[in-house]
């Protein structure tokens, strides 16, 4: 499988009251086109760090990141925004959207501002109302933000982060303000979508998104220090027990 | 922990802060320098009449020498002084340095320095004693376009007599006009003015006599005046009307500091009410905790208690020199006692710190209704959010950008209904003054002047003076002129308008009225209010005023004297006048009323024939002032900004307040703009974070503050006609009796200067504020609260 995403040497310092602090050290990694990667680790262990260096939102002190074979360390601010808009997604754990827009306009609002095509805006508003009724959430696009549930706000945000075709989604805790059942939805339409071929890297403190996962990065104080291959998940309930199991025990040993 | 608290906040937000400093120095800048401005123009007047020793009436009395005699008999009159002018009527009669003076129409007025019937003062304030031989004192007008130093000779040429006179100063004279348009009096020694007297002979044009006198009852006099149209009777208290211009003035500078002061106001509202619901959970916590609400409400108020405190210091300290320029004017024409009132400018700073601190504590009530759930529901339950999207994006032909400027703008209406409301007051404020500045010299305002209208207006004495001693000679001087233009090419037609003081009366009611009567080929002046204009002998039409004094109406039958004989005319219409305070009569062509002598005129009017041009009118007077040897051929727009007097005023005060509003604009709107910034951080990371440039976000941001400033533009647009003709006609009303003026516009000012100012600096202040919104990363979406 090609690669989609490569981290070389990535580090992160910051300097808070003269003092350095090195959150990301020397990372080396690779995420493969079709591949789920979960990141975990401690907090603090620069598990979101790492995030937003690769995905561009911000700047390694030192280190390459390339996508696509292209090294957007070196791209200025309007390109970077550029490759956000169009090659990825986001999904945080706040379901952060904008307050004066309707669920709808906040899905379809990168997709009006992407030149990656020419189609009108009728048209997007329909591609936006076909992923809202395939996540489910099809009755609420023309509803204010806070009129709508907190699994139904993270379901638009998916829908938000697809609606431009990205070749990676990256997600920061996706579930971890959700209730188990939302989380559960949500949860599910990740692994719908990587089973579609969309690339996911996922930043869980969640053991049970993580075994969901076909691979597992552990970190700890900046740097990776495991690195479990969980392999392509069916969705069996057996398979799924079986794989906790085996990621609970892993985790252990990396001092979980 | 209280002063913990504010000092971190007073860092924290240091822009905010720093900006509500700006306008609390602002706002007691203002009220402390035009509180100032008022009470020493308008007590100021008070004052320099009692310096002056002014005396309780002054009484004109034209060409009646029994007249005179008879008020000195009168047993309630007392100090009585009298006195008399030699008149030099043409201003070309004097020249400097062998140039002749060219600057005022109004005949110039020689005052002998033993017969100053009150104190007057040099510029430095100190009474005029006595003059030196061979040395004079003069009012404003004399000195208009004329750059006179102490010491320059002029020469004065009374029939063949010369007199060479040096110029010592320029003097203040309770009661005297000073206005461009006035009359010039000079000051001299005795000896030069029996020289002069003796030189003038008895050719004065307007014999008269002024008398200063006290008296202890002014109505007995006030009678007089009624039954003698050579009387002018004008109690002291009338005698600040010379004044009007440096009261309007001043009124005009304590509207614009309580705008300023209103707009402060509103930016303290709209910050606190920011705070508080930027603070919710502070607020919520320090409930949680158990202190109480005053005390939290003590904490907002003890910040811009201090805040309001520093800046009514600075701002008072401010006001001296702006109080030094407001009062600049009027402390030329007058002697102001109290020209930097401490106690009246301390005073209004404090009364500027009360009002805030009430104004913080009535603001911070929002506080009670937060609580300490607030905190910990981190606002995400509902509560402070409501319905916000009113547009929607996939229906939307706008630009993504523009969209999302829009779709803020109409989501949050209340947040910019404050800067919209700001601005048009600011905008509004900029073309009023423009407005008024260019209706005031406007061809638009020329009938209130009883004249026609007309491409230009000879006003020389030389050629006024003819037909005013005789009125026969009106149609002579009108032939001469029109054969004049015809044989230069350039012809036209004149008209000539002339008013006469007369005796008017109807039943019991009697009163002293100027009668208008017009010649020439042009027609007479034709707006009427009410009724119809005067088109037979016995038809006459009055101003308001004048129908008010004689108690008369539409359809009743006044009477008149002239030449001996009584008259009597049916009232046929009712119409607006500067002239003569809105005391006038018009008379139709068909009544003869050429044996009288006038009194006053506005010149003579000329029209050229065809439709010609502006710049073909203006070579036109220049080349009529060759043909009649005078420089006293006025375009319209001039004649009119001459008689009313207050352009100038109001342009500068339309540039002070062009210089406030864009400084209040910028400040403003940096205000909002850093504060939704910092409301926004979120939404502006998580923009970034999914995409969007910075450009755009910045964009965004410049154009909803363009948006708004636009539709303030709009609404200052709709209010301008309506708001502006109610000013106008109050305006108007002080000069005469006036009603129905409707403003010109000053299209340059209105669709040019003002948007481009209070837009621009809109567009400029959030665009540089806007750029600050590059230092939030996309990756601050994930941190934000």
């Amino acid at each position: 499988m090609a690669a989609v995403l490569q981290a070389k040497g990535l580090c992160k310092t910051y300097i808070i009251n003269k003092r350095q602090n090195n959150v990301l050290k020397n990372i080396d990694l690779t995420i493969n086109e079709g591949e789920m990667v979960a990141v975990m680790g401690p907090s603090g262990s620069g598990k979101s760090t790492l995030l937003y260096c690769v995905s561009g939102m911000d700047r390694a002190t030192a280190g390459e990141v390339l996508f696509g074979g292209k090294d957007i360390s070196k791209l200025r601010d309007k390109e970077l925004s550029r490759l956000r808009l169009d090659e990825m997604g986001f999904i945080f754990q706040q379901m952060y959207m904008m307050k004066n827009l309707t669920v709808l306009d906040n899905i379809i609002l990168p997709a009006v501002r992407s030149k990656k095509t020419s189609e009108s805006r009728k048209k997007t508003e329909e591609r936006g109302r076909a992923l809202m009724h395939r996540l489910g959430i099809g009755e609420v696009g023309g509803n204010d933000i806070n009129e709508v549930s907190g699994g139904q706000l993270q379901r638009a945000a998916i829908c938000r982060s697809m609606i431009n075709s990205p070749k990676i989604l990256f997600a920061d805790e996706p579930t971890g303000s959700l209730n188990r059942s939302s989380s559960d939805e949500v949860l599910s339409e990740l692994l719908k979508l990587n089973a579609d071929g969309t690339t996911v890297m996922c930043v869980t403190h969640d053991p049970k998104v993580a075994a969901k996962c076909s691979r597992v990065l552990y970190l700890v104080d900046g740097g990776v220090v495991g690195e479990k291959e969980l392999g392509h998940f069916s969705g069996a309930e057996n398979e799924l027990r079986d794989r906790e199991r085996a990621l609970n025990n892993w985790l252990m040993e990396q001092g979980w | 922990m209280f002063r913990r608290i504010l000092k971190k906040d007073l860092k924290r937000k240091k822009t905010m802060n720093i900006i509500i400093l700006l306008f609390v120095i602002m706002c007691s800048m203002f009220a402390a320098a035009s509180v100032n401005n008022i009470i020493a123009v308008t007590g100021g007047i008070d004052h320099f009449f009692e310096l002056s020793e002014l005396q309780d009436v002054q009484i004109t009395v034209s060409d009646a020498p029994e007249a005179v005699e008879e008020i000195k008999s009168l047993p309630s009159v007392s100090d009585v002084k009298e006195v008399h002018f030699v008149e030099v009527s043409k201003s070309k009669s004097f020249s400097v340095g062998g140039k002749k003076l060219d600057n005022f129409i109004n005949p110039a007025l020689f005052w002998a320095d033993d017969s100053m019937a009150y104190n007057f003062f040099d510029t430095n304030n100190n009474i005029i004693k006595d003059v030196e031989p061979g040395w004079f004192w003069c009012t404003a007008p004399f000195l208009e376009n004329n750059d006179m130093k102490y010491g320059d000779e002029v020469e004065v040429t009374v029939n063949d007599t010369v007199v060479t006179l040096k110029f010592a100063g320029r003097f203040k004279a309770a009661g005297i006009s000073t206005e461009s348009g006035a009359s010039p009096h000079l000051l001299v020694d005795r000896t030069d003015y029996d020289t002069l007297d003796k030189a003038s002979g008895d050719n004065d044009f307007f014999p008269i006599t002024l008398l200063f006198l006290n008296t202890s009852d002014l109505q007995t006099l006030k009678d007089m005046a009624k039954e003698n149209a050579n009387i002018d009777v004008t109690p002291r208290d009338d005698m600040r009307a010379v004044y009007i211009y440096d009261m309007i003035t001043a009124y005009i500078m304590m509207v614009v500091s309580i705008v300023l002061m209103l707009t402060a106001f509103v930016v303290l509202r709209f910050t606190i009410m920011f705070t508080i619901s930027e603070e919710f959970r502070e607020i919520g916590v320090m409930k949680a905790v158990g202190i109480r609400n005053s005390s939290i409400r003590s904490l907002y108020i003890v910040k811009y208690f201090a805040i309001s405190v520093v800046g009514a210091a600075i701002g008072f300290l401010c006001s001296i020199p702006l109080s030094n320029v407001m009062l600049r004017t009027a402390s030329e024409n007058l002697v102001l006692g109290n020209e930097h009132s401490v106690i009246m400018g301390l005073l209004s700073a404090v009364a500027v710190v009360i009002l805030i601190v009430m104004f913080c504590y009535f603001c911070t009530r929002k506080v009670r209704k937060l609580s300490p759930v607030d905190a910990v529901r981190n606002g995400q339950t509902g509560e402070r959010f409501r319905k916000k999207s009113l547009m929607h994006l996939g229906r939307s032909k706008l630009p993504a950008t523009g969209f999302m400027a829009a779709n803020d703008v109409v989501s949050a209406p209340r947040q910019f209904s404050i800067i919209t409301v700001i601005l048009a007051l600011g905008m509004l404020m900029i073309m009023l003054m423009s407005t008024f500045a260019v209706t005031l010299k406007s061809r638009d305002i020329m009938w209130l002047f009883d004249i026609v209208d007309c491409d230009a207006t000879v006003l020389d004495v030389e050629y006024i003076a003819d037909f005013m001693m005789d009125q026969n000679k009106a149609q002579d001087t009108i032939d001469d002129i029109e054969k004049a233009l015809a044989e230069h090419g350039m012809p036209g037609k004149c008209g000539i308008t002339v008013g006469m003081v007369k005796d008017m009366q109807h039943g019991a009611s009697k009163a002293t009225v100027m009668i208008e009567t017009s010649y020439g080929s042009l027609e007479a002046p034709t707006r009427y209010d009410e009724g119809t204009a005067p088109a037979k002998a016995d038809e006459i039409a009055l101003t308001g005023y004048a129908m008010q004094d004689l108690n008369a109406k539409i359809g009743d039958t006044v009477s008149m004297t002239v030449d001996d004989k009584e008259y009597e005319f049916i009232i046929t219409g009712k119409f607006s006048s500067f002239m003569n305070g809105g005391h006038v009569a018009r008379v139709s062509r068909e009544f003869d009323a050429r044996s009288e002598k006038a009194n006053s005129s506005m010149g003579i009017q000329i029209r050229y024939d065809g439709d010609l041009s502006d710049k073909e009118i203006e070579k036109n007077n220049e080349e009529l002032k060759t043909i009649l040897e005078t420089d006293k051929v006025f375009g319209t727009e001039e004649l009119i900004g001459w008689a009313t007097g207050m352009t100038d005023t109001l342009t500068a005060i339309k540039l002070l307040i062009i210089v406030l509003t864009v400084i209040v604009t910028l400040m403003i709107v940096i205000l909002m703009e850093r504060s939704f910034i910092s409301k926004e951080k979120g939404e502006i990371a998580l923009m970034k974070a999914i995409g969007i440039s910075n450009k755009s976000i910045i964009g965004q941001h410049t154009l909803r503050f363009a948006i708004v400033a636009f539709i303030a533009y709009l609404l200052s647009l709709a209010f301008l006609m309506p708001v502006g003709n109610a000013m106008m006609n109050w305006i108007c009303r002080i000069i005469g009796d006036v009603q129905g003026v409707k403003c010109s516009i000053a299209p340059i000012d209105i669709f040019a200067v003002c948007p481009i100012a209070v837009i621009g600096a809109a567009v400029i202040g959030a665009f540089l504020t806007a750029l600050y919104t590059k230092t939030i990363k996309a990756s601050d979406a994930a941190s934000i609260e």
